[in-house]
């Protein structure tokens, strides 16, 4: 495609010389995200402030290039691929937090912080900041907003959505929109509900104003085995269906356990079929209660090696495997790709049994490693690149186990986002009706759609394939 | 039906929600204008009608479509009560955690439609943080939903979110989905006095810092220099024994709940601010007049805004915080004075261009909303 003449000129001139990518080989950085398809940018461009984030949108507006933002790349969608080329919009130089209240529990943050640089910046002031994705040390808050991330603890806490109260927004034209604020009942449209997992495709995030909360008094984390992933998806039905909402409750395959224990030690046991990780905090009384009322379900519900950790390094290390699973999962295959669906709870079994049917059905090895207390599964689909026509087993594999999800009155992401891996399954859960509403919401904020263009909706002009084969579910909904 | 003194010149009761979105469809199409009325227990709330030709009711949808007890999520049409969901979901030893004044009788549509919320919103956030689906007819005759009926969901714009609280002027709720929660293992009500407003509010500081927070803590007072507390603690019994001793405020009947939710005003303002701003826009209330509020919110209900001076004064101080002052019932003199909803916010056109972008005929109550 190629930029227009003059413009890397002028990008230059807005955010200086050095702040400007546009050599081939230097651009090769910028071509993915964490997940596995990719596109070149044009240029890529790193603003140091606001002001030069609105002045690059502008002059890319006024010259129709498309815009896309980008935080740390770690996206599972390819969110921050720029499939139409353009300029991407590095955010990682705007990574200051601007302001903590201990008062109010609030901080605010430029989109480029780090999650866990925040927890440490919140943790000096006994306050943490609850959305916990694994990739924690790595990626920002402006793409958590963008993707309304999870994380293992969004079970009892919720997710991203539920803790950002405000943002400022440079939107398509380069102005700035401020969208709620730290009042409650905002007049008017909720503008930041809608902003918070757009993806990129209503604007770029350029401050963000979270809730903080009081680290709990107390912690206790639970490690329990069981002979299969179907015991042991019953026993988080079990829990749930007890009325007790622990603070997280993960689980982990064979297969992932294997993977993690080479690595981390942490202490899972090799020969279960499966470990649930469940967390609860608040009071030493509540926990000390609710963690005995949980210990008792699981044995019910055929729990093996039942452990709780026994000081915060131990914990610690129970957490360490889990959030490193994916990594660690590079011993058994180089490559993976993680799919997001989440279904009713109580279909976990069926739905990770088919999962399993399906991995043997293309003969590729799946962990699982998910938020199961959410029933947020994710299916990870291990293989080597460089192995002829893998990707179309993989991809049809995939396929086939996000279809399986959706039947079960599912969804097609939980917290990773549709991006550019699942726009075309988007009319398996949304009729046509339903998606022409999200897209008057585009088309109000980005009559010109230069916002991450190609992204969320079905994309005709890229993926016949597709949706050729795409056609509405009815299951997915009760209506 | 009369909205603001403006009698409909005919009222719809569709009995499904593609009944309601062809009503709807057949009156945008011929320039009329609609208001969407639940139990019309908010009606109150918006600024003047401009017109008003079809009452559109929602009250005959009112199907529980799925309740998935050891999923916690339910899916209601929006003309169901709030009542009747929550015993449908008692049943199942589940609630849904939204306790709005003006009780009982709130559709759940209307609910949702008007932002309301109510003395709970400390522990589990309004209903925006736990609906999970919503259903909308547009005045095209689609029916288009969001999200669906998983307690997690990223896929496609979150549009549960754009709806509440607009009033129905981008659509009309004709269903919804939740995230519920078990009842808690054991729930304590206690309450305390104080004497003047620097003693309650210390005291209602002392139970929001306490290690496990109340639920729920609301402050009122009749206006006579009277100030009450009460709180509920919810969870373990031994963690909620030890935080209601800690406090050492007295065991009050949990019934004092429903005779809070209950309260409502034919002239009442909602002022919405950042918690720490709260105590100084109540003190700011005439004196000798009633409020309650809460603390740990930001949220206070004023039911003698009668004045239009006072509004004026009151809403002023809220906005410098920040915040707003909505009134949700006054008599038409005072909105015309006043209006309901205060200064637009800046982003306005925005509001606008979606507004045009939903409903290009402005049929949906035209003026009664900020868009
Ligand atoms: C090992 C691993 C584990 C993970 N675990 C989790 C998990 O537990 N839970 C979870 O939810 N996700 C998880 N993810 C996915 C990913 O980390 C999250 O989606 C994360 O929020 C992306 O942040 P980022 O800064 O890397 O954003 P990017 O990947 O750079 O961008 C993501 C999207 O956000 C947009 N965007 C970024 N910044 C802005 C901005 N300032 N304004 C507007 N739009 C913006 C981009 O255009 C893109 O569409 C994991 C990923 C990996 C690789």
């Amino acid at each position: 495609m190629g930029l227009p003449n003059g413009v890397l000129r002028e990008l230059k001139q807005i955010v200086g010389g050095h702040q400007v990518v546009h050599e081939a080989n230097d651009l090769k950085i910028f071509e993915r995200d964490g997940s596995i398809s990719g596109a070149l940018p044009d240029a890529v461009v790193l603003p140091a402030d606001r002001d030069q984030v609105a002045a690059v949108v502008r002059l890319a507006a006024r010259h129709g290039i498309p815009v896309v933002p980008r935080g740390a790349g770690t996206g599972l969608s390819g969110g921050a691929v720029t499939v139409k080329g353009g300029i991407a919009l590095q955010l990682s130089r705007m990574r200051r937090v601007l302001r903590i209240d201990p008062a109010s529990r609030t901080a605010m943050v430029e989109p480029g912080v780090v999650n866990q640089d925040l927890q440490q910046a919140a943790s000096r002031h006994g306050l943490f900041y609850a959305p916990d994705p694994s990739s924690q040390k790595a990626c920002t808050i402006g793409g958590n907003a963008a993707e309304n991330s999870g994380g293992p603890h969004c079970l009892y806490y919720g997710v991203t959505t539920n803790h950002v109260l405000g943002m400022e927004v440079v939107l398509a034209d380069g102005s700035f929109a401020w969208l709620g604020g730290e009042a409650p009942d905002r007049v008017g449209l909720d503008l930041l509900g809608v902003m918070v997992g757009s993806e990129g495709t209503l604007g770029t995030i350029t401050r963000i104003l979270v809730k903080l909360l009081p680290v709990p008094e107390s912690v206790v984390t639970l490690m329990a085995a069981f002979p299969t992933i179907e015991t042991a998806s019953h026993a988080v039905s079990a829990v749930i269906g007890h009325g007790i909402l622990p603070a997280a409750l993960e689980m982990m395959d064979q297969v992932t356990i294997g993977a993690v224990e080479a690595h981390y030690r942490a202490g899972y046991p090799t020969d279960a079929g499966a470990v649930l990780l469940v967390e609860v905090d608040g009071l030493q009384e509540s926990c000390g209660e609710l963690s005995g009322e949980i210990e008792r379900i699981l044995k019910e519900n055929e729990a093996t090696n039942l452990r709780i950790a026994e000081d915060p390094d131990e914990r610690e290390l129970l957490w360490a495997g889990r959030k490193g699973a994916i990594g660690a999962l590079g011993r058994i295959k180089p490559n993976y790709y993680l799919h997001d669906g989440v279904v009713p709870r109580t279909r976990l079994p069926e739905v990770l049994r088919r999962v399993g049917e399906i991995g043997d059905h293309y003969k590729l090895p799946v962990a699982n490693v998910f938020h199961a207390g959410d029933g947020n599964l994710h299916p990870n689909i291990l293989f080597d690149l460089r192995d002829a026509g893998v990707m179309d087993q993989v991809e049809g594999a995939g396929e086939e186990m996000l279809y399986a999800v959706v039947e079960m009155g599912g969804t097609l992401s939980g917290e990773h986002g549709i991006g550019i891996e699942k726009n075309a399954f988007m009319p398996w859960i949304y009729s046509a009706d339903d998606l022409e509403a999200m897209l008057r919401v585009k088309r109000a904020l980005d009559p010109a759609g230069l916002m991450n263009p190609g992204k969320i909706f079905p994309d005709p002009e890229r993926e016949p394939r597709l949706t050729a084969r795409a056609g509405f579910c009815a299951e997915a909904r009760w209506w | 039906m009369v909205v603001d003194g403006v009698e409909a010149r005919r009222v719809e009761r569709p009995s499904s929600p593609e009944q309601l979105a062809d009503a709807l469809c057949t009156a945008a199409a011929a320039g009329e204008a609609v208001i969407p009325i639940g139990s019309g227990r908010a009606l109150g709330l918006g600024d003047l009608p401009e017109r008003f030709d079809v009452a559109l009711e929602t009250r005959s949808i009112n199907r529980l479509l799925e309740l998935s007890r050891a999923d916690l999520t339910v899916s209601v049409e929006a003309g169901m009560t709030l009542e009747d969901l929550n015993s449908e979901l008692a049943a199942a030893g589940q609630f849904l955690p939204l306790d709005p004044f003006n009780s009982p009788g709130h559709t759940i549509g209307g609910l949702l439609a008007a932002g309301l919320s109510g003395p709970l919103r400390l522990r589990y956030g309004s209903p925006r943080d736990f609906t999970i689906g919503l259903r909308v007819a547009l005045p095209d005759g689609r029916l288009a939903s969001s999200g669906g009926r998983v307690v997690k969901n990223v896929s496609g714009y979150d549009l549960n979110k754009l709806h509440q609280g607009a009033l129905g002027s981008l659509g009309v709720i004709v269903a919804a989905s939740f995230k519920v929660y078990p009842r808690p293992l054991h729930q304590l009500t206690v309450e305390t006095e104080a004497g003047g407003p620097d003693e309650a509010w210390n005291a209602a500081e002392r139970a929001l810092s306490l290690s496990m927070p109340p639920a729920a803590l609301e402050m009122s007072t009749e206006g006579h220099g009277d100030f009450h507390l009460l709180a509920r603690f919810e969870g373990s019994s031994r963690g909620v024994e030890r935080t209601a001793a800690e406090l050492g405020w007295r065991q009050a009947d949990a019934a004092l709940w429903a005779t809070h939710a209950a309260r409502a005003s034919d002239h009442w303002a909602r002022i919405s601010v950042p918690r720490r701003s709260l105590p100084e826009l109540v003190r700011a209330i005439p004196a000798g007049q009633p409020w309650w509020c809460s603390p740990g919110v930001g949220v206070a209900h004023w039911p003698e805004a009668r004045i239009a001076e006072q509004v004026a004064a009151l809403r002023s101080a809220a906005e410098r915080a920040g915040g707003s002052l909505v009134l949700l019932a006054a008599d038409l003199e005072l909105k015309r004075q006043v209006g309901a909803w205060g200064t637009a916010p800046a982003t306005l056109p925005l509001m606008q261009e979606l507004k045009n972008a939903f409903d290009p005929g402005h049929a949906l109550s035209p003026g009664r909303y900020v868009v």
